[in-house]
């Protein structure tokens, strides 16, 4: 065994210690341990992915001494190492590029808090990517959502605590049904180990005992999940919860922790259930059905939407439902595509709010869209990069938007006909529905604004130097967006890889 | 599915039920408190699933003070730790749904959601 | 290593990114006390040959490139499978000797035109960056390539459009994106079919279909590839996303609508030659629904665009309905699906080209000179601007199609092609149109002309529009009319025509006119030696047919 082989486990302790330890300190020194508590781990998951490249097969990590059935593990493969290091990225640059809300608009003798919050929410992240115990999934699934709730209402108005209530009512919901479908995993295979859990319903699957209660867990933890994410018909806290945060919370909701639990679900399906039973269980074209309805019902909200953090936030619906409706395909290309486009909407969705955020403060602070005109001008970096991200969201060729576009079409073009047209109607309607809003406000914000409108406002420029943070965000997420644009190809392959070594 | 099976599994059934109750209340009652309570009649239903799944007649907990008997002598004492595991969850939860109740009621004097949304939606914030 | 032929790709793309920054860098140093400075004569001047030089060794590279050889490069794989590849045939060699050629030529007429448009130095990025992706577009080699840059293009292309940043060029920009980024979608969905069922997304001549694979999904993929006709025929104005192009022209500066009108549109032609010579296969689309309807919708669409132009006051937005209408003939020679008529849409590709923008440089002269937009306000026009004027004509003749302009050696072709095409009615109802349009064409085009030369009775005197020192394009309209009604009122026809005759002439300074004579003389010398043309043309029509 490798030293190497250590980190994953160290990631967890040190975000779940580090956790803690920022609740003692003050609220500067909290976030510094953040900042290097992330860069660590981050670094720690680059190692551990160049390893599982190497060494070309996952490996399990025992917690503890206790071997197989009784024991808790860790199993790590390319597919976790990658998105653990993604995660941190997104995080990271989140983290930097929040950083001058946070000081506005938290509480200084809070600031602290807000860092535990935000380190054991990473904890409970690489913890849901790396853990092979379904029940120690579920305790950080339940720990995700309430740092998830903490992000939420750190920034204290009205809006953010309804919005947490209604947050953790959804994901209470949610939670409820995944641990009833963990409880009746367990009851029927006597195991809580995912790799064990398997073989059993292999088995099952093959004798065919169980049928129904199988079918019935597979879709209370699906639902559950589904839920937890914001698909469709379950998304009412989202646009209050990431329209009224602070930013840096925002951007990590929008892109982490719905994936965290998307992840989650993709581990029940590949290495709890097997892919092929929850095909035959039909669950699949539920989520397919939502997905799709997901797709166009979140871009006409964000169309009708006239306040931009809420215009983003509700474009992540339709996001959610594009990751689900690759689920539903019910092809390894769909889960590739939809494994694609979490890394793609969360390089995207967290420049968005970011650079969002930069436009607002060049306009007054007011988040509506009327007050944005010519905001492009007074901030220039982040014109630049809202449009960046527009154009990424709306699938235009070098972003990534593109990329999970054309992986989801092919996928659909393989796919069975009845699944076919749909999914490309929606997928077309859907790139032109997120046209319509992006495309009119990147017009909007490079609409040169009157000037006497400008003086009466007092709309400051915004220039680099003043943002020294958020300017370097935006720039590294940039990077980062074309990168998976333009060399998508290395990162299919690795996901195409860990995907290989889940069954 | 004849209803001797379900006669025979009358505990699961109950706590299917329970679970159904608490869910449906926790999703669809208005007040708050009372979402509360539904979050933890789920939770509850679960627990109980789960104990009840955990225990064979006539056989006694893994706790060694007589000697080693052989393993049918004994329970597998995991579900009772899953159920442990589960309280302590479901009461920080608890917790942090009570917090920010309090936190509602102090701003808006009341506990119903619906109106909270139309009152900030009045505010314009 | 064959990678130098992109040369022709990324210098220009670096100059005008270079352009661009600069820009920022010197606005930057100029602080935010006087944002909106003009440059000097001297820094203008060294900018002009920044981007003559650029253009010129991007020409020159672009040349070489197309005739060198045949060159095929991959840049990198963008997906596994579907490489970033470029290779050099004949169509590419057609498409970028042409449009080299015509964005030289217009550059030139827009070093002056520009002056009074202002904000020079970001057009003249934006327009070489353009440049270099329509050499991009013209070299692709496959279709996911060419859908790259296409998409590329019309983002660059639509800074061209809301240059002067009002309200309604920013609408019309927007309009220009939205049916531009549709139609591509439209046809990137249709490439996803294609993937699946062709060997190859590599551009070969005769298609690529497999039709093994294609078996029992026919009608799927009729749809797929009509829907790709309709995509990609936005750009090039087909119904019916024909909308953008009567938005986008009129609030363009004049070079802009040029290329816009003369180059742009074509790019959409080359997506369609491309999906269906070079990918789909014609034999394939020979006989079917979408044939018959494709066929349809382009002949409506030259009728409904002549007509539009017909009715048409705005001297530009009357341009930008004959494009509508020209380019559908194009459209309509591929339809048939004939080696003849497939060479007359070549032809006409070429000589459209040429005409089109030589008729937007003389509205960009009229407006420049006295700001004067609409047609009837041309009324003896050519008295002091004749030179101008015979160019609009013979431009004007050669679009009409009347021997031995250029036009007319393109129609024959399409009409020919038609008939031979063994089409059934459309064999007659198609050339039937395209004749009718021909007199529509004659109707919107030869008045402006007439009236221009022949006034009859009393006509205004113009004036030098001085809308690039000061004041906006309404004003100076504004007083213009005010002008026209008070020498009308005098009714002292001696004075007037006094004035006429002593009038200093309205003709604009060479570098503006020797590009529009260049384009003119083109249009009607391609028509007086067509043959080396049709050669080429004939042969690229015989290797896909």
């Amino acid at each position: 065994m490798e030293f190497v082989q250590n980190f994953p486990f160290f990631s967890i302790l040190i975000s779940l210690f580090s956790g803690p330890l920022c609740s003692v300190i003050g609220g500067k020194a909290a976030r510094r341990i953040n900042l290097a508590v992330i860069t660590v781990i981050g670094a720690m998951s680059a190692a551990v992915l160049n390893f599982t490249i190497r060494s070309g097969e996952a490996y399990v990590y025992l917690m503890g001494h206790f071997p197989a059935p009784w024991g808790n593990e860790i199993r790590v493969g390319v597919l976790e190492a990658l998105m653990a290091l993604f995660f941190c990225v997104v995080m990271f640059l989140s983290m930097v590029g929040g950083s001058l809300e946070r000081t506005l608009e938290i509480e200084a003798e809070k600031e602290n808090l807000y860092y535990v919050m935000v380190n054991l929410l990473l904890s409970s992240l690489l913890a849901l990517i790396y853990t092979n115990d379904l029940f120690t999934a579920y305790v950080f699934v339940e720990i995700n959502t309430i740092s998830a709730c903490g992000l939420i209402m750190i920034r204290q108005n009205g809006r953010t605590i309804e919005a947490a209530t209604r947050y953790m009512i959804m994901s209470l919901l949610g939670s409820g049904l995944l641990l009833l479908g963990i409880c009746f995993l367990y009851d029927m295979t006597g195991h809580l180990l995912m790799s064990n859990i398997k073989e059993q319903v292999q088995l099952l699957h093959a004798t065919g005992d169980y049928h129904i209660p199988l079918l019935v867990t597979v879709s209370l933890m699906s639902v559950g999940i589904a839920i937890k994410s914001a698909l469709y018909p379950f998304h009412a806290w989202l646009p209050d919860a990431y329209g009224y945060s602070t930013l840096s919370s925002a951007a990590i909701l929008s892109s982490l922790v719905s994936k965290g639990y998307i992840f989650l679900l993709v581990k029940i399906f590949y290495r709890v259930i097997g892919f092929d039973i929850v095909r035959d269980s039909k669950i699949v074209n539920v989520l397919f059905a939502f997905g799709v309805v997901g797709m166009i019902m979140g871009s006409v909200s964000a169309i009708k939407e006239g306040n931009i953090r809420r215009m983003i936030a509700y474009s992540s619906v339709a996001q959610i439902g594009y990751i689900y409706m690759g689920f539903g395909i019910g092809t390894t290309a769909g889960v590739i595509a939809s494994l694609y486009h979490i890394l793609s909407h969360a390089a995207t969705k967290s420049l968005l709010f970011v650079a969002g955020s930069g436009l607002t403060d060049a306009s007054g602070d007011s988040t509506s869209f009327f007050d944005l005109t010519g905001a492009g001008y007074r901030n220039k970096l982040a014109g630049v990069a809202f449009t960046v991200g527009s154009l990424s969201m709306v699938g235009f060729p070098m972003f990534s938007g593109f990329i999970s576009k054309l992986l989801f079409a092919q996928a659909a073009v393989d796919s069975v006909y009845y699944k076919l047209l749909p999914a490309l109607i929606a997928l077309a309607l859907s790139t032109i529905l997120n046209a319509v809003y992006f495309m009119k406000t990147v017009i909007r914000i490079y609409t040169p604004a009157k000037r006497e409108e400008v003086q009466r406002r007092g709309f400051k420029n915004v220039t680099v130097a003043d943002q020294k943070a958020k300017s370097v965000a935006l720039v590294c997420f940039i990077i980062l967006n074309m990168a998976l644009g333009l060399c998508s190809e290395p990162v299919v392959r690795l996901l195409r890889e860990g995907l290989g070594m889940f069954s | 599915m004849n209803l001797a099976n379900l006669a025979n599994n009358y505990e699961e059934a109950v706590a299917m039920l329970l679970f159904v109750i608490g869910f449906s209340n926790l999703l669809l009652q208005k007040n708050l408190i009372r979402k509360i309570i539904g979050l933890n009649i789920m939770d509850t239903a679960v627990y109980l699933f789960l104990a009840l799944k955990g225990y064979i007649e006539g056989r006694k907990a893994p706790i060694v003070v007589d000697g080693v008997q052989s393993m049918e002598a004994y329970v597998n004492p995991i579900p009772s730790g899953l159920v442990l595991t589960g309280i302590v969850v479901s009461v920080s939860v608890s917790a942090l749904m009570l917090a920010l109740t309090i936190r509602l009621y102090r701003r808006y004097h009341t506990l119903d959601l619906d109106e909270i949304t139309t009152r900030l939606k009045k505010e314009g914030l | 290593m064959d990678a130098w032929i992109l040369l022709p790709v990324f210098l220009p793309v670096l100059a005008g990114v270079i352009l661009l920054i600069s820009l920022a860098l010197e606005k930057r140093k100029k602080g935010e006390e006087q944002p909106d400075t003009e440059p000097g004569e001297a820094e203008l001047r060294s900018l002009h040959k920044y981007v003559a030089v650029a253009l010129a060794v991007s020409g020159v590279l672009a040349l070489a490139a197309a005739f060198s050889g045949e060159y095929s490069v991959t840049l990198f794989e963008l997906l596994k499978g579907i490489p970033v590849y470029f290779h050099v045939d004949d169509i590419s060699r057609l498409f970028a000797v042409v449009i080299s050629v015509i964005w030289l030529v217009v550059a030139f007429y827009s070093f002056v035109y520009m002056k009074h448009e202002g904000k020079e130095q970001r057009f003249y990025g934006f327009y070489l960056i353009v440049y270099g992706v329509l050499m991009a577009l013209s070299f692709s080699g496959n279709l996911v390539t060419m859908y790259l840059f296409y998409e590329i293009m019309t983002l660059t292309s639509m800074p061209l459009v809301l240059h002067n940043g009002s309200r309604e060029a920013i609408m019309a920009a927007l309009k220009y994106l939205f049916y531009s980024m549709c139609g591509a979608y439209l046809g990137l969905f249709g490439i996803f079919f294609l993937y699946k069922y062709c060997d190859t997304l590599t551009f070969t001549a005769g298609g690529t279909l497999n039709l093994e694979l294609a078996q029992g999904n026919i009608t799927i993929l009729l749809i797929a590839v009509f829907g790709m006709l309709i995509g990609f025929g936005a750009k090039a104005g087909m119904l019916p996303l024909h909308a953008w192009l009567p938005a986008a022209h009129p609030v363009a500066p004049s070079p802009a609508s040029a290329v816009l009108s003369g180059v742009i549109a074509k790019a959409g032609v080359l997506a369609i030659i491309r999906v269906v010579f070079y990918v789909v296969g014609p034999d394939f689309l020979r006989g079917t629904w979408v044939q018959t309807a494709w066929m349809t919708l382009t002949l409506l669409t030259v009728f409904m665009g002549s007509m539009m132009a017909f009715r048409e006051p705005v001297f530009k937005k009357r341009l930008a309905y004959s494009t509508v209408s020209q380019v559908s003939y194009i459209l309509f020679g591929l339809s048939v699906l004939s080696p003849v008529g497939m060479t007359g849409a070549l032809l006409h590709v070429v000589f459209h080209m040429v005409i089109k923008c030589a008729l937007f440089l003389t509205a960009g002269i009229f407006i420049f000179k006295c700001g004067e937009t609409r047609v009837e306000q041309f009324r003896g026009i050519g008295k002091q601007m004749p030179k101008t004027l015979w160019c609009y004509t013979f431009a004007s003749l050669a679009l009409i199609g009347i021997p031995p302009t250029s036009g007319f050696v393109s129609k024959w072709y399409l009409a020919q092609g038609a008939l031979e095409a063994g089409v059934g009615v459309f064999g007659i109802v198609g050339p039937a149109v395209l004749l009718v349009s021909a007199l529509l064409t004659a109707g919107y085009l030869l008045p402006i002309t007439t009236s221009g030369f022949f006034p009859g009775g009393i006509v205004k005197h113009f004036k030098i529009d001085e809308k690039h020192e000061a004041g906006s394009a309404e004003e100076a309209s504004v007083r213009q009319s005010g002008q026209e009604n008070n020498s009308v009122t005098q009714a002292d026809v001696g004075r007037v025509a006094e004035t006429n005759r002593k009038a200093d002439s309205l003709e604009p300074v060479p570098e503006m006119l020797i590009p529009l004579v260049i384009l003119a003389a083109l249009a009607v010398l391609l028509g007086l030696f067509p043959n080396p043309l049709i050669n080429f043309a004939g042969r690229i029509a015989a290797s896909v047919l």
